[in-house]
């Protein structure tokens, strides 16, 4: 502010700025700042285009080529229709369904969360930063954590032996060790979920809560008619991002808790994609699955963004 | 404040449920730090009781033997370049399309916003090969221009909307001051969007240290592994030594936890904020 004030008192022109200069040289001047500008942006965008948007469209092209990575032949769709009727593909995308059971469960802890350290509970800051502490953990370290707790040795188990149970084996069954990666996507996914959520509930008028608490609306009543409604657009932010997570983010876990075995029980489609990039001598198929899955991604996002509304109301 | 609409008497179970819910996020991360500090024996004896005897054998161990301490001083090198870079063209491309309007900008802001959503597995094998006609494959420079390529669309976004909070006035006054475009952005833009700045790079930092597909597929290489990679090995080489494996979970925590613990306002609230806009 200071500068502005030095800057007025010097130039002694009313508004700051560049209306002193002649309109020529200020267009001069204005066109000279947006080449500057694009000098400035460039690096940025060359990294972005060259390592983001070129390998994108090499994907695609891969997509619809026979090739072990140096020589191709375009084969048109047959790389989709391989992967389209490969069972394998259609077992591991049913995991992935399994596997989206964690969303309805880490909304509903992050919107209890949410909504109670709203309240402002004893120690809610505490609790905010306890809550918060497993998102700044690798995925390979919540994931190693987690195979050595529900492990034949470990804390799991020798709870259950302390009660008198016979120890289990938690992944040699798929759907155990499906169980067993949901409870540590959700322990470490709420935390940063409420965050989103409350900052949500922090922009809420307080005003509404007012004059609902004056005309007699129950705490309960206020959480499903003002809450709930105010939070929409976050509640449909966190159920989107939670679905593309169960389908793009799922690899840290299953490859240091699983690899993806028994058999394929816990292969994902992100996981799958990984094998069939560096375990196939066609390299294709796995271009053509990451390109199904991203359109899937997209197709969903469009989707919900629909569902919720989301553009209406930005 | 209206906030506080829950009666005094509800407050009491809602604190407990709080607290339970708390312990269950600590409890874990307690657990692994008393593991890394006890010995094999010791643990398999009674792996939820408390330790008879304190060692700092696995962690010397598993930092000298089983090449953690190796690992991490890799991610230490790469994380910090890949870091700074990110920092310097997020800034440029920041300020720029916020204040600047630059040639093409809705190209460019189009380009980074589409690509925002691309997920890893697309990537893999482009990428893998691309940097593999370029014989960068096992180097250090394959994986930290990745790191920078993949974070920058994210680092841009939220550092043009925090350069866009700045006053126009401001900048313009250093402006008629005499300040080039070097100066402004430097003494001017920088300094006001510090808070901003610190929140995105500390969670680049974060990003980037416990990512674990790239470094995997591009470092293929024992001798120059980064740490997620080298620890997901000792998770499942060593899985019977549990207070082994912690140890080397322990290292890999300790950064962000320390992190977190000096800057957890800082990242909590910049999430919050970062969030609404």
């Amino acid at each position: 502010m200071t500068t502005t004030e030095i800057a007025r008192a010097t130039v002694g022109a009313p508004e700051p700025g560049v209306p002193t200069l002649a309109p020529r040289r200020a267009a001069a001047w204005r066109r000279r700042e947006r080449r500057i500008g694009l000098a400035a942006a460039a690096p940025a965008f060359l990294i972005v285009v060259g390592f983001m948007i070129y390998p994108v469209l090499f994907a695609l092209y891969i997509s619809f080529n026979r090739t072990d990575g140096e020589d191709f032949s375009w084969v048109w769709l047959s790389n989709y229709v391989n992967i389209l009727a490969d069972p394998l593909v259609h077992q591991v995308f049913v995991n992935n369904l399994k596997f989206l059971i964690s969303v309805p469960l880490v909304v509903f802890f992050s919107v209890i969360v949410s909504v109670l350290l709203f309240e402002k509970i004893r120690g809610w800051r505490f609790f905010r930063f306890v809550y918060f502490l497993p998102n700044v953990l690798s995925i390979v370290v919540v994931g190693v954590m987690f195979k050595g707790i529900f492990g034949y040795n470990g804390a799991v188990n020798s709870a259950i032996v302390a009660l008198g149970g016979q120890p289990i084996t938690f992944f040699t069954d798929g759907n155990l060790a499906i169980w067993v990666i949901i409870t540590a996507l959700v322990w470490s996914g709420f935390g940063y979920q409420s965050l989103l959520i409350l900052s949500g509930l922090s922009s809420i008028d307080s005003s509404v809560f007012e004059a609902a608490a004056l005309d007699g609306a129950g705490w309960w009543r206020r959480l499903f008619s003002i809450t709930l409604p105010n939070i929409r657009r976050e509640l449909g932010f966190v159920f989107i991002i939670n679905v593309l997570y169960t389908f793009t983010s799922l690899f840290g876990f299953i490859f240091v808790m699983t690899a993806g075995g028994p058999g394929y029980d816990t292969t994902t489609i992100d996981y799958l994609v990984y094998l069939k990039a560096f375990g196939s001598e066609n390299l294709g198929p796995g271009a053509a699955l990451a390109v199904l899955l991203f359109l899937f991604i997209g197709v969903l996002t469009l989707v919900q963004n629909r569902v919720f509304r989301i553009q209406d109301e930005d | 404040m209206t906030s506080a609409t829950l009666s005094k008497p509800a407050r009491i179970p809602v604190f407990i449920g709080l607290a339970i819910l708390a312990a269950s996020i600590l409890f874990p991360v307690f657990f692994l730090v008393i593991a890394a500090f006890r010995t094999r024996i010791d643990y398999l004896r009674n792996p939820l009781g408390w330790p008879s005897t304190w060692t700092f054998e696995n962690l010397v161990s598993v930092w000298n033997a089983y090449g953690a301490g190796s690992a991490f001083l890799h991610s230490l090198f790469v994380v910090s370049i890949a870091l700074v870079l990110v920092l310097v063209f997020a800034t440029l491309a920041g300020y720029s399309l916020a204040k600047l309007n630059p040639y093409g900008a809705k190209i460019i802001t189009g380009s980074f916003v589409s690509v925002m959503l691309v997920p890893s597995q697309v990537l893999i094998l482009p990428i893998y090969l691309m940097l593999s006609a370029l014989g960068l494959i096992g180097n250090y420079a394959s994986i930290i221009l990745l790191y920078v390529a993949t974070s920058l669309p994210f680092a841009v976004f939220f550092l043009t909307l925090s350069f866009r909070a700045i006053g126009d006035e401001v900048l313009d006054a250093a402006k008629v001051d005499g300040a080039g475009f070097f100066r402004t952005l430097f003494r001017v833009a920088v300094p006001m969007a510090m808070p901003s700045l610190a929140t995105l790079a500390v969670l680049q930092f974060l990003g980037m240290w416990n990512e674990l597909l790239y470094a995997l597929i591009l470092l293929p290489d024992d001798t120059k592994r980064l740490l997620t990679p080298a620890l997901s090995m000792i998770g499942t080489k060593l899985q019977n030594d549990q207070p082994l494996v912690s140890a080397g979970l322990l290292i890999a925590a300790s950064v962000p936890l320390l992190l977190l613990a000096f800057t957890s306002r800082y990242v909590v609230e910049g999430i919050s904020i970062g969030s609404s806009k």
